[in-house]
């Protein structure tokens, strides 16, 4: 359990070290906040005025603080491109939709890539599983954004499922607007899939390989139950490793999806906002990102404890 | 019995490696339309013509014409070369730097080693395209500056597998051995130790290629890559969502050429892992 | 045993094979692996399986209890056991049979065992499997009872706190007494043991079979040995078959065919171990006074800001080698042998006490190319797989000053032929090469600097038994030809006490006995060498 507190305690250290870091970095960027604001014809007193309204005088270590101080209570400030509107209004009507379409996408992955990958091992070397492995070796290739498009022409232009850029609000018609965001979540899914289901091959093939496999058939142990009884718990150490790299992939994969099929996600804000230079609104999904990166490797940490004993006593 | 590449052991080494075969017809094949694309193409990549807007694919324009007139094919063959220039050059940085890292790390060990690790596992925790954007943010929107984010987010995979590779040879007695004859660390690094390493890089700049392929395409496609007029990949693709009803294939053809060079460098980095 | 009675194992005229994994060719090839063996195992025998590797001894194994690749292709034969032809049984019948009739146990303990299972658990796995076919169905209450009597039987203290435990938290020669006991739970009447003592220590391998030879007089289980052992053949088995390119070569009362042999092949495997010839100086060339060697502690205890504390792994040590003189060095693992190599190579430096090297200080010897040169263990590591042999010889020469490549070339090609190797071996990459000449490559180069002292730290322990003699045989010729005096560390008493002068035994980190190798070889004084001795069944 200590080693459990530890990684807790670092967890919090990094996302605080990140923070620091990406607002130092953002406050050297000449892009100026002032400007934005104002306008270019802003007046020098105007300027003077407003830095000093917005605290752009201190040193950056307090604005640092004074930043941190409003993020723990949920307040990241305001968002220059949109005037008056807080940063952390834009998060919290932006987020829902992002997660649903994360949730969507990951439920997609693991329904599809589990029993492929298992039959994929038990019909080894068949045409089956060979087909399954150019096909994977094709979705890989294939860029998220062009399985956008190609989406959008054949089911949005041609088959006319869905009204491409007509994204209904969440809010206002659940239900349509999950059916218009199972498109992007196919999109988001298909390579992925094709990865998990590369990644679990391997990884249960490797282990079936193993010696102790071996002396589970020298005890009796039939196909199945090498499979189910000694392989399984073995092959899922990597195997979490890789879900929450798959978790944070999602995540990159959503930023493009977004864009593609025109969801007024948090991706979608994250590609508006530094276009426009909107360092708040950036600084704040930044942290969010991280945590959430974090927070997947710390879970990772504490599961595979739970699943390999090697790790719990005397472990790293 | 000096063993030389001539043509034929060049022919044999294929044809029991169809994948870096296949790999490397696929990859030569664009790099020399990309090439060729930088000093000559069908028609000019910029200029625009009212008369031939959104022609189908045909004899006269192959890949056909978008909506400004300008042809497809032309504008593919000169964005491939950006495509391949930035992809090319980024995995050099990230390659080079990564390499020169982890081989010392990895040699060496100790605090400084840790320290750098644990920054380079949390670095590559975050998926590459988020990072790509998190450092366009900071330098801004351009060609330069995504050869720039892209090359600096490669650093840390080379230096990680190099690492690994240099720590599983340091301590083979053959590495013992040269440290008892007196060479310098230097030498044992990059002249012994490295050199087992060759497949391992080779594989992993084939990944990286791929990867630097993807994540340009991405930028330009979400306009924070290379800026218009130059051609590119991603930014053409992004042009044609606009009129995907009127000339779908101006979609197609930059995206098809996409696939087919990531399909290459992706059967050239499992050939090369089937190498080892 | 009644002549007439059907023996419990009857193979016949079987052989197997292996698609060609050579792509080179092109030519759809088959690599027979085992060619029409026969041979009989009857009721509470114990029947040794000797040969060197690739001789096809794991084959038979494996094709017993039909456990063979699946790429594995039987192409004629039969295999009986209590009656039945075990090359017709079906999947489910072979589970049937597998851990119930027969048993297996293998080489490595470590990874035998499923390291995220409990062990009684995976003791417990053949009985939980085997329950209620043919007899009645066990508790759970039953099946721990059982797990604990068989895990008591092989020796283990604490059964049921082992039974809570994971491979892991095991020491080899435990893990193998845990394989064992999930061997036998079922009570098989044959148990095949593929070369299970030769990833152990050697006084746990002596332990080992002790045990299997215990198991063997109490239940009278018949046990298929496979080894490249002959030692532990002699000590455990009845009658041997010996081995070679996957055909049985002559078969026999183990003592008959081991002191008497009569094909070609078992001759050069029985073939005594060369002796030593010369006679030592008397002046000294190297001496250790009261050297305590110490490591950094491995999982380091100190914290990040506190340097952790050394830790001594040999205390106070004194030892003289003189000149033209083979000194050997034995203990068991952990003994601390290699570590007295490692100083005088320099490869190590932390330590107290004086070590002189002709009469200098050893610091200032090693800088110089005087310093003693070291042949490794393992052939396959000394040697850079990315690098010619060429090179890697022209690599030593040219760290030594010579500048001339012609030159350079010129001195490698000589080492080569001295070593007994073709010249076309420079061109050739390590893999390219056998175990044998790769030993003989790493003892050309450790000999390009004629050095006075040579170090050799178990040169001859990864190579088959022939190979081994051959490698043994050059490295007395070169001490005697160069006049060289050499440090022979090394775990295998019977070795030793041929090619040796005079031999130091390590306990521990520390000397517990020195002498002339016959004085100490007929009469240790110490019982840690009397005991390494009776493990190396010289007796």
């Amino acid at each position: 359990m200590n080693s459990i507190v530890k990684k807790l305690f670092s967890l919090i250290v990094t996302v605080l070290a990140i923070s620091l870091v990406t607002f130092i970095v953002f406050s050297l960027i000449p892009g100026n906040a002032v400007l934005a604001r104002l306008g270019v014809d802003a007046t020098p007193e105007q300027i003077a005025a407003m830095e000093q309204q917005l605290g752009l005088n201190d040193p950056v270590l307090v604005r640092y603080f004074r930043w941190l101080g409003g993020a723990l209570t949920g307040d990241f400030g305001q968002s220059l491109q949109y005037s008056g509107v807080s940063v952390s209004e834009l998060l919290s009507s932006r987020l829902p939709v992002t997660l649903v379409l994360s949730g969507l996408s990951l439920a997609l992955i693991v329904i599809f890539s589990v029993p492929i990958a298992l039959v994929g091992v038990r019909l080894r070397d068949s045409v089956f599983d060979r087909l399954m492995t150019v096909l994977g070796q094709i979705l890989m290739a294939v860029p998220a954004f062009f399985l956008g498009i190609l989406m959008t022409y054949i089911f949005g232009l041609m088959l006319r499922w869905f009204r491409p850029g007509a994204y209904p609000s969440l809010t206002e018609e659940p239900v349509k607007a999950i059916r218009y965001l199972i498109f992007p979540a196919i999109t988001i899914a298909l390579p992925k899939i094709a990865m998990t289901v590369r990644f679990l091959k391997s990884a249960v093939k490797g282990e079936l390989g193993m010696d102790y496999v071996r002396t589970a058939r020298a005890h009796g142990s039939s196909e199945g139950r090498v499979l189910t009884h000694h392989v399984l718990k073995n092959a899922m150490i990597p195997v979490i490793t890789f879900v929450a790299l798959i978790l944070a992939e999602i995540l990159a994969g959503s930023i493009v999806a977004e864009q593609v099929f025109s969801v007024p996600g948090l991706g979608r804000l994250l590609i508006t906002s530094i276009s426009g230079r909107d360092y708040p609104v950036v600084q704040a999904i930044v942290m969010y990102i991280t945590t959430v990166v974090v927070t997947l490797n710390f879970l990772v940490d504490v599961l595979y404890r739970a699943v390999d004993p090697r790790l719990k006593r005397g472990g790293v | 019995m000096k063993k030389r590449w001539t043509l034929s052991r060049i022919w044999e080494f294929l044809k029991l490696n169809p994948k870096i075969f296949a790999g490397l017809l696929l990859v030569g094949f664009f790099a020399l339309m990309a090439l060729l694309g930088q000093i000559w193409t069908p028609y000019s990549v910029t200029r625009m013509d009212s008369t031939s807007v959104s022609l189908a694919p045909g004899l006269q324009h192959l890949m056909g014409t978008d909506n400004f007139g300008r042809d497809v094919l032309s504008r593919v063959m000169n964005g491939l070369g950006i495509t391949i220039l930035v992809a090319a050059v980024t995995v050099m940085i990230g390659g080079l730097i990564g390499t020169v890292i982890g081989a010392i790390t990895g040699y060496y060990g100790g605090i400084a080693d840790a320290v750098i690790m644990r920054i380079n596992d949390m670095l590559l925790s975050f998926p590459s395209v988020l990072m790509a954007l998190l450092l366009i943010s900071i330098f801004g929107p351009g060609t330069f500056n995504v050869i720039l984010a892209l090359g600096i987010l490669f650093i840390p995979s080379f230096a990680r597998m190099v690492r690994g590779e240099v720590i599983r040879f340091r301590d083979r007695d053959f590495v013992r051995n040269a440290r008892l004859q007196g060479i310098s660390d230097f030498r044992i690094i990059f002249v012994h130790i490295l050199p087992n390493a060759r497949i391992s890089i080779l594989t992993a700049a084939a990944i990286g290629f791929n990867n630097a392929v993807l994540a340009e395409a991405s930028m330009s496609y979400l306009g924070l890559g290379v800026q218009p007029p130059t051609p590119s990949l991603g930014r053409m693709l992004f042009e044609a969502q606009n009129y995907l009803l009127n000339c779908p294939w101006y979609a197609v053809f930059p995206g098809v050429t996409i696939i087919l060079v990531i399909l290459g460098t992706a059967l050239l980095s499992e050939g090369f892992k089937e190498l080892s | 045993m009644s002549e007439m009675k059907e023996p419990l194992l009857r193979v016949n005229q079987l052989s197997v094979s292996f698609p060609d994994d050579d792509p080179y060719d092109g030519i759809e090839e088959r690599d027979s692996v085992l060619s029409s063996i026969s041979f009989e195992l009857h009721d509470g025998e114990i029947l040794g399986v000797v040969g060197e590797s690739g001789s096809g001894k794991s084959m038979t194994a494996l094709a017993v209890i039909r456990l063979l690749k699946k790429t594995a292709r039987v192409d004629g034969g039969e295999i009986l056991f209590d009656g039945r032809s075990l090359l017709t049984l079906s999947e489910e019948e072979l589970c049937d049979l597998r851990g119930l009739g027969i048993s297996m146990i293998f080489q490595e303990p470590m990874t035998s065992l499923n390291p995220v299972l409990r062990i009684g658990t995976q003791v417990a796995e053949a009985l939980k499997l085997h329950q209620g076919k043919g007899n009645e169905a066990l508790s759970d209450e039953q099946i721990h009872r059982e797990v604990v009597r068989v895990l008591t039987e092989v020796g283990l203290p604490d059964p049921e706190g082992v039974c809570l435990m994971y491979p892991h938290e095991l020491s080899g020669g435990m893990r193998q007494r845990v394989m064992i006991a999930a061997a036998l739970i079922t009570s098989p009447k044959l148990l095949i043991a593929d070369e299970p003592t030769t990833a152990l220590d050697v006084l746990t391998q002596a332990q080992i079979l002790d045990l299997l030879l215990k198991i063997h007089e109490k239940t009278g289980v018949a046990i298929l040995f496979i080894s490249h052992d002959l030692h532990v053949i002699r000590r455990l088995c009845h009658r041997v078959l010996v081995m070679y390119h996957g055909e049985i070569v002559e078969e026999g009362e183990t003592e008959k065919i081991l002191d008497h042999p009569d094909h070609e092949y078992t001759k050069t495997l029985v073939a005594r171990i060369p002796r030593v010839e010369t006679n030592p100086g008397s002046d000294p060339v190297l001496s250790m006074d009261k050297v305590t060697i110490y490591y950094p502690p491995r999982n380091g205890s100190g914290s990040f800001f506190k340097k952790p504390a050394l830790e001594a792994y040999v205390y106070n040590a004194s030892l003289t080698l003189y000149e033209n003189e083979i000194l050997g060095i034995v203990g068991g693992s952990g003994s601390g042998k290699s570590t007295i190599g490692k100083v005088l190579s320099g490869l190590h430096g932390i330590y107290d006490g004086g070590i002189e090297l002709f009469g200098q200080p050893l610091k200032e010897v090693l800088a110089t190319n005087q310093r003693p040169q070291m042949v490794f263990q393992d052939p396959y590591s000394a040697l850079n797989p990315a690098r010619t042999i060429g090179w890697s010889l022209s690599e030593t020469l040219r760290s030594h000053g010579v500048k001339s490549a012609s030159e350079r070339r010129r001195m490698a090609l000589e080492m080569l032929s001295e070593v007994g190797l073709e010249k076309e071996i420079y061109e050739r990459y390590p893999r390219e090469l056998s175990g044998g000449q790769r030993q003989r490559v790493c003892i050309g180069q450790a000999l390009l600097y004629d050095p006075k002292i040579l170090i050799a730290d178990e040169p001859v322990s990864a190579l088959d038994v022939t190979v081994s003699s051959q490698v043994l045989e050059l490295l007395l010729r070169l001490q005697k030809e160069r006049n060289m005096s050499m440090i022979f560390i090394s775990h295998d008493m019977n070795i030793v006490r041929s090619i040796c002068h005079r031999v130091v035994v390590l306990e521990k980190g520390r000397i517990v006995e020195e002498g002339p190798c016959g004085e100490v070889f007929d009469n240790p004084s110490h019982p840690y060498t009397r005991q390494l001795i009776d493990a190396a069944m010289l007796g």
